[in-house]
């Protein structure tokens, strides 16, 4: 009586769960799948639209491989260097917005009113504004030109990476705009790690040094990944990516066909920084334990 | 350090003719005021000390000027008149007032057609993602329903992706109903949780939904209260924080957006605020290519950009103290 009873409750349940994830899922078949594959589909087809109908022409790997092999121009010559310039900026942007939310996170009159300015990049950086203020000369720090950097970077950095740095430290105020949403996560996570550890290491005597090595920082790592993951879907969708604006409706089918090529990349890059997540994970599960 | 220094002095070989009493006393008393004067400075934490908090607002003063100092530039730029854009002695606070590159911007961007289609748009989905997404999210947190898994993983699959993807076939999708050039492009995703960033709001939400406690499920289910009940009455009420937190996240992007409208509206006549921006830069390139030199270009630029901008800070000027009180209370993520 009693199983059948508990029986009923976790049909209920499913149904429940059904009915209230069921406009979600649609809105996936719908918005995502469906489109999802439907652009797989044209990446193999040659797409004219004529005034009343499509014609499709299949013609295999050979939008894929005008992309890839004989008109790498667009893939080899903009998007590599600013995957390289993503690399440089990403460990900047987590340490940046990990050391702000540290601060900020720290108990000092006028907190409050730093935090309020330190959220406002959440609210520009979005949008066409910055890339205003960029265009102003507001995005390079001047320290950095006057101390002839560059130069020194152009004698020093092996080849192809010179020139992705610079264009970092051009940037540099800009990547400080762009990590308001780390910021958050990060005063966010945070909040996650209780009072009574730090207090707990202040009695065993841990000197502060120690106690952000040792305490916040492993707290911090699931954070940190997050942002991680974050940082690289944000800058995949930056308005200066190369790819952004290649992707239109001049030519269906290839235009299919390099925002599957970028699809990839972006899924190694993500896999890769959970498959690092998931080692450094069980490193640190297996010392807390 | 000064742990070190007593161990020493206590190690330290007293001579017998001196008084060793005396001796260790003065030394004790003297190294007393000296962790006295270390505590002043450095502090018995680290965030008490003196020079630390120094140190901590030399940064934050510094990063903080670099985040104000676009928008001091541009709230003095707009109001400099011509006179005051050529002298060289004025930087940063002009002599004088002049409104008019406001008007200018106004006029520039049919302000008033913009400013409530971006209005339509921004509100429309933040108020219908705050909704669907909470439902979405709500499902993956405490409730069971057939590949929950698989769904999960479909649900990190679509944080991922690039709209960019999808894109075509959305468009054809659309033009197929008849939709385009108008605000449904943006709007009708969001009503079943997707839509600009839809994805990660049902994340916050689903992460937010599992930290509260089990027995809220119980209490509810003992009293009889169905599941559309438990999740009306009770579980949005608690989540007012993450609420906060989302709406004003998916207005302020909402907002900004450039890229979806200008896919979905480009032909449109009326266009949200951000697209109104780029063609107004579009048209000044084009009046400066014909030769029609101007000194108001930056100023009217300024003013129209301060006019874009002007809606969130009156928005995030009433919402900030919950903003950031939600995202510290709801832990935002996992």
């Amino acid at each position: 009586m009693s199983k059948g009873r508990r029986l009923q409750a976790s049909t209920q349940r499913k149904i429940d769960g059904t009915l209230f994830i069921a406009p979600w899922i649609f809105g996936f078949l719908a918005f995502v799948a469906f489109p999802l594959g439907y652009s797989l589909y044209m990446s193999f087809y040659q797409v004219q639209i004529t005034v009343d109908k499509v014609v499709y022409t299949f013609i295999g790997f050979r939008n894929y491989r005008e992309i890839l092999v004989l008109n790498g121009s667009l893939l080899y010559e903009e998007l590599f260097p600013f995957l390289k310039q993503a690399l440089v900026m990403i460990p900047i942007i987590l340490v940046f917005s990990l050391l702000v939310a540290i601060l900020l996170n720290l108990k000092f009159p006028g907190r409050t009113l730093f935090r309020v300015i330190f959220f406002l990049p959440v609210i520009f950086s979005s949008g066409q504004i910055v890339q205003e203020f960029i265009s102003q000369g507001e995005g390079s720090l001047s320290v950095l030109q006057s101390l002839k950097i560059d130069s020194y970077l152009q004698e020093y950095v092996p080849g192809g990476w010179a020139g992705p740095i610079t264009t970092v430290m051009n940037s540099f105020v800009l990547i400080l705009w762009y990590s308001g949403v780390q910021i958050l996560i990060f005063l966010a996570g945070r909040q996650t790690i209780s009072a009574s550890v730090y207090e707990a290491s202040r009695i065993d005597g841990s000197s502060p040094w120690n106690t952000f090595w040792k305490i916040t920082l492993p707290g911090l790592v699931p954070y940190i990944f997050l942002n991680l993951l974050y940082t690289v879907v944000d800058l995949f969708t930056f308005p200066s990516n190369p790819i952004v604006s290649k992707v239109s409706t001049a030519n269906y089918g290839s235009s299919s066909a390099l925002a599957w090529i970028y699809f990839v990349i972006i899924l190694a890059f993500v896999g890769l920084s959970l498959l690092l997540y998931s080692r450094v994970d069980r490193a640190l599960s297996g010392t807390r334990r | 350090m000064a742990k070190t220094a007593r161990e020493l002095l206590e190690r330290l070989p007293v001579g017998r003719s001196a008084s060793p009493e005396r001796w260790r006393k003065a030394a004790s008393a003297s190294l007393r005021m000296l962790q006295r004067i270390r505590y002043r400075l450095v502090g018995r934490e680290i965030d008490q000390g003196i020079v630390f908090k120094t140190v901590i607002y030399i940064i934050l003063i510094n990063v903080a000027f670099i985040y104000l100092k676009p928008i001091l530039y541009m709230a003095t730029t707009m109001i400099k008149d011509a006179k005051n854009i050529l002298d060289p002695t004025v930087i940063w606070v002009p002599k004088s007032l002049y409104l008019g590159h406001l008007k200018t911007a106004i006029d520039y961007l049919s302000y008033g057609k913009s400013l409530l289609l971006s209005f339509v748009i921004a509100g429309g989905v933040s108020a219908l993602q705050v909704f669907s997404c909470a439902v979405a999210g709500y499902a993956f947190a405490r409730l069971d329903f057939p590949l929950k898994r698989f769904w999960g993983t479909m649900l990190l699959f679509t944080f991922i992706m690039p709209p960019q993807v999808v894109i075509l076939p959305t468009i054809m999708m659309f033009k197929s109903l008849g939709l385009m050039d108008t605000v449904w492009p943006m709007i009708l995703p969001a009503l079943f949780g997707h839509g600009l960033k839809g994805a990660m709001f049902v994340i916050i939400y689903r992460s937010f939904f599992s930290t509260l406690p089990k027995e809220l499920d119980e209490a509810a289910r003992i009293d009889g209260a169905s599941a559309f009940k438990l999740f009306f009455r009770v579980m949005l009420p608690l989540s007012r924080s993450v609420i906060v937190v989302v709406v004003l996240f998916a207005f302020v992007w909402n907002w900004n957006d450039f890229y979806l409208p200008s896919i979905f509206m480009f032909t449109s006549h009326d266009v949200p605020l951000s697209i109104a921006l780029a063609r107004e830069a579009a048209e000044m390139k084009l009046d400066e290519g014909a030769g029609v030199m101007t000194v108001y270009g930056e100023a009217i630029k300024m003013a129209s950009s301060f006019l874009i901008i002007f809606p969130l800070l009156i928005v995030y000027f009433f919402a900030q103290r919950w903003f950031i009180e939600g995202v510290e209370r709801t832990g935002l993520v996992e």
